[in-house]
């Protein structure tokens, strides 16, 4: 370029610059002036804020409670607010199940369990504009301690369940802060699948709730769920120890697989290896050797079963029953089926509210059961299904369709979703089970179904250890494997039977679940060993 | 009886002292073997044999007569209740029941395989549900004559969702049978489930029957068990309409209406012993069961007073009247 030119061009320049320039400096200066005001509004707000707080220890996030000092303070359970406390000035602990401003008034739901109640902070006298700020702020799920009046309400709040009063807020203070940001929602954990795809709202993913257990355990329903579980835990052990049952604790850590050893886990013992129960079968037999003559255990089960369904979990907690009994068999069944009868009539009687709000969620049919419990032979099954149209042998093993379909008839038939179907067939039971004495393809072995599931395996046992070594060499079984098995029916041995079934599966199929993870607190399977 | 004893003066063993220097005589007062036992005193209480023997004749003839006057009564009965050959209440009593009592009752032959389908080699069970507010009397009886016809395993269940029942419902089949715990011995199943159910419900196969209400028609299905209707369809639909009117009349109808129903018993007992003509029938059952649920008998008319008391002497009904104790 020449020089005039190039001057030329910079004066260009220059003059675009300029006129650029002075966009940008107005740009700037808007922006400066917006800025200001900002700062200036935000001063002239904190000045206010800091003028007018005269509720100012009214609230905040107090230092973390460490045991500084003991209080005397009474705190109120959510469940006992009614309208006989009304005006009544009271202290509470719950946590923030949701928290919304609107304008001078900021509305919280607290939440203790299953129960949650309106609570209200308005500005007045007693609490300034910044308290109400903070209160909004709060973010779901933390733990509050509010001190509060009790006030009647007019109009009946529908949301919660403690309908007829409202609290308001005198002092509010932050125990524990959640975070912002919680991985799930609790109303979206809570709410049913096809309510969630009409309205098109969230509803939460299994796997996300596994993983955040923490958090959907909060859920009215997994309260409703656990505690139901806990009851069948209780109503198990005192019907049982009102029949005269001991409770015994089996080892978990066991030399050899007793039952076949396909699918246990192996652990590290030292300087060798042992292996994980799989079932507490052989020291509940021992103990009915050793004279306790009606013994039942409660424990964890350990299955390394590589099976992803509904129904399989590799750790369970098994509930297992084991009898002497006197000449028949029957004596076994007709204690067991009375024992899962009772346990669900106390859970029928004494359980209704936790079994309707689990319904909220997952609606089923309610769960019926006939007293004395129907038992059927393995041949009146294969009757009703050669009826339905299926093809099964004589000797075959029900697969899981075919039980399903079974339950599906007899209770048809019956109208029962629990039932025992006695005397299978000697071919697809363990090796232990006592063959039956009057016609040999036959076993004194029985299955209990629930909702058409299976819950128990159980049969009378061989005793004599005679027999015992014919059927597991029969079995192709290793005898020098089960060799102190054998040995415990060699001083003798009373006949026994008994049988276990599975606490999760229990709640499971009394509440109508689809999942066994649901009624799981931690769960364990092929794919999960966390949390 | 013995008379009073009187000490003997002198002791029986006393020593005498016999002088040799006289001859002997023999002993008068001496005891003299077999013959004069009858005669002596006796003093320790020995009944005489020939007092037994008399005894044991009297006792064999009054025995006799007891079962004499138990066998006039018998046949004084069934002179007055028609169409039965033998007593049933007296032979239930003596002997256990035997098959052959009730096919005189129950003429014609009837085959299960035919009625209820082909046995597959499993119990062939008939479930009945029954709301415990309104016991069936009617098949409480057909199912006793039932049992003694077949190889009948029954078994009563309660409901979940019965709220408690009496235990008179419970027990009301019957003790259990001995051989229950194998099912597969019996030819047919009665299970009475006593459930919260508005109708009377009873449910046999279930690919096959859809299931049959009412205890009418529960009732005319078990009786079909021990023998088929009556041929003659006349006769068949008068059966079906004392039938009905028992259970929709009789039974749930109001004071009137029991009363019109009461009179038309009256009326057709006058014209045959049962209601149906010559022969026990169906018909019978039902109406002695629903006049027997609607309390004590003070004012039905002597026909039907007299029949309730022939079928009493049937010993059918047993059952039924057991329960409404």
């Amino acid at each position: 370029m020449t020089l005039e030119e190039a001057q030329g061009a910079t004066e260009e320049e220059q003059q675009a610059q300029s006129k650029k320039g002075l966009k940008k400096q107005q740009k700037e200066a808007e922006k400066a002036a917006k800025k200001a005001e900002k700062q200036a509004k935000l001063a002239a707000d904190q000045q206010s804020t800091e003028e007018d707080d005269f509720a100012k220890d009214r609230y905040g996030v107090p230092a973390m409670v460490q045991s500084q000092q003991k209080l005397d303070r009474v705190l109120v359970r959510i469940q006992d607010f009614t309208p006989e406390k009304a005006d009544q000035l009271i202290w509470l602990r719950a946590r923030v199940h949701t928290s919304r401003a609107k304008g001078k008034q900021c509305f919280l739901v607290l939440r203790q369990q299953q129960f949650n109640v309106q609570a209200l902070v308005a500005v007045g006298d007693r609490a300034s504009k910044q308290m109400v700020k903070f209160a909004a702020n709060i973010t779901k799920e933390s733990i509050v301690d509010v001190e509060a009046f009790v006030r009647k309400v007019e109009q009946k709040i529908e949301s919660c369940s403690q309908q007829d009063v409202e609290l308001h807020i005198e002092r509010i203070f932050v125990i524990s802060q959640a975070e912002a940001r919680l991985p799930l929602q609790l109303e979206d954990a809570v709410r049913p699948d096809g309510e969630g795809e009409e309205e098109g709202r969230a509803t939460v993913n299994q796997d996300t709730k596994l993983d955040n257990r923490v958090i959907d355990l909060r859920t009215t329903t997994s309260q409703a769920i656990f505690r139901l579980q806990s009851g069948v835990c209780m109503l198990f052990r005192d019907t049982l120890t009102k029949k005269g049952f001991v409770e015994i604790q089996t080892p978990k850590i066991i030399s050899a697989a007793s039952e076949g050893g396909a699918n246990v886990f192996t652990v590290s013992y030292f300087k060798t290896s042992a292996y994980l129960a799989q079932s507490p079968q052989l020291y509940k037999q021992m103990c009915i050797c050793a004279d306790f003559d009606k013994v039942f255990c409660v424990g964890p089960v350990f299955r390394a079963e590589d099976s992803n369904t509904h129904r399989h979990l590799t750790e369970f907690v098994g509930l297992d029953i084991e009898m002497a009994f006197s000449y028949h068999y029957h004596e076994v069944i007709d204690s067991i089926t009375d024992t899962m009868v009772q346990i669900f009539k106390g859970l029928r009687d004494n359980f209704q509210t936790e079994i309707q709000m689990v319904n909220k969620q997952f609606p089923s049919e309610p769960f019926k059961f006939l007293e004395p419990t129907l038992r059927l032979e393995y041949t009146e099954g294969l009757a009703m299904l050669h009826e339905a149209g299926v093809e099964m042998g004589d000797e075959d093993d029900l697969s899981t369709p075919n039980e399903k379909l079974l339950g599906r008839l007899v209770k048809e038939k019956y109208d029962t979703d629990f039932y025992v179907l006695d005397k299978y067939p000697l071919a697809v039971r363990p090796f232990y089970t006592m063959p039956d004495p009057n016609n040999p393809k036959y076993s004194n072995s029985y299955d209990m179904f629930m909702r058409g599931e299976e819950i128990l395996s159980g049969a009378q046992r061989v005793h004599d250890a005679q027999l015992l070594t014919d059927r597991a060499i029969h079995h192709q079984i290793d005898l020098e494997k089960i060799k102190s098995y054998i040995d415990s029916f060699r001083y003798g041995a009373p006949p026994h039977g008994g049988g276990g079934i599975g606490l999760e599966r229990v709640c499971m199929l009394y509440l109508g679940l689809h999942n066994i993870r649901q009624t799981s607190m931690f769960p364990r399977d092929p794919k999960r060993l966390t949390p | 009886m013995p008379m009073y004893q009187v000490k003997p003066v002198c002791g029986s063993h006393m020593k005498t002292d016999l002088p040799t220097c006289m001859y002997k005589l023999p002993n008068v007062h001496a005891q003299q073997g077999d013959s004069s036992t009858a005669e002596h005193a006796l003093q320790n209480g020995d009944v005489d044999p020939a007092v037994k023997a008399l005894e044991a004749r009297q006792d064999e003839i009054m025995r006799k007569l007891y079962d004499l006057k138990a066998a006039v009564e018998g046949l004084a009965k069934t002179v007055t209740t028609p169409d039965a050959d033998l007593d049933l209440t007296v032979s239930s009593s003596l002997s256990s029941q035997s098959p052959t009592s009730t096919s005189t009752t129950f003429k014609g032959v009837t085959d299960l395989d035919k009625l209820l389908g082909k046995d597959l080699g499993a119990l062939r069970d008939i479930v009945i549900n029954a709301n415990p507010a309104h016991p069936p009397l009617t098949l409480l009886v057909l199912h006793s004559v039932l049992c003694q016809r077949y190889r009948v395993l029954s078994t009563v269940h309660v409901h979940s969702s019965a709220a408690s029942v009496p235990p008179q419902l419970l027990s009301c089949l019957g003790p259990r049978h001995a051989d229950s715990y194998a099912r597969q011995m019996f030819q047919l199943g009665f299970t009475l489930i006593w459930k919260d159910v508005p109708k009377l419900q009873m449910k046999f196969s279930v690919q096959n029957m859809c299931p049959v209400e009412g205890e009418a028609n529960v009732a005319r299905f078990l009786f079909k068990l021990l023998s088929p209707y009556p041929s003659d369809p006349a006769v068949a639909t008068l059966v079906d309409s004392w039938v009905d009117m028992a259970f929709f009349q009789l039974a749930e109808g109001s004071a009137k209406e029991r009363a019109a129903v009461l009179r038309a018993l009256n009326a057709a007992l006058g014209r045959s012993p049962w209601l149906a003509g010559p022969e026990f029938s169906l018909a019978d059952i039902a109406c002695y069961c629903c006049v027997l649920q609607g309390g004590p008998a003070s004012s039905t008319p002597s026909n039907v007073q007299s029949w309730i008391k022939s079928c009493d002497n049937l010993g059918h009904f047993s059952p039924a009247k057991l329960f409404l104790k």
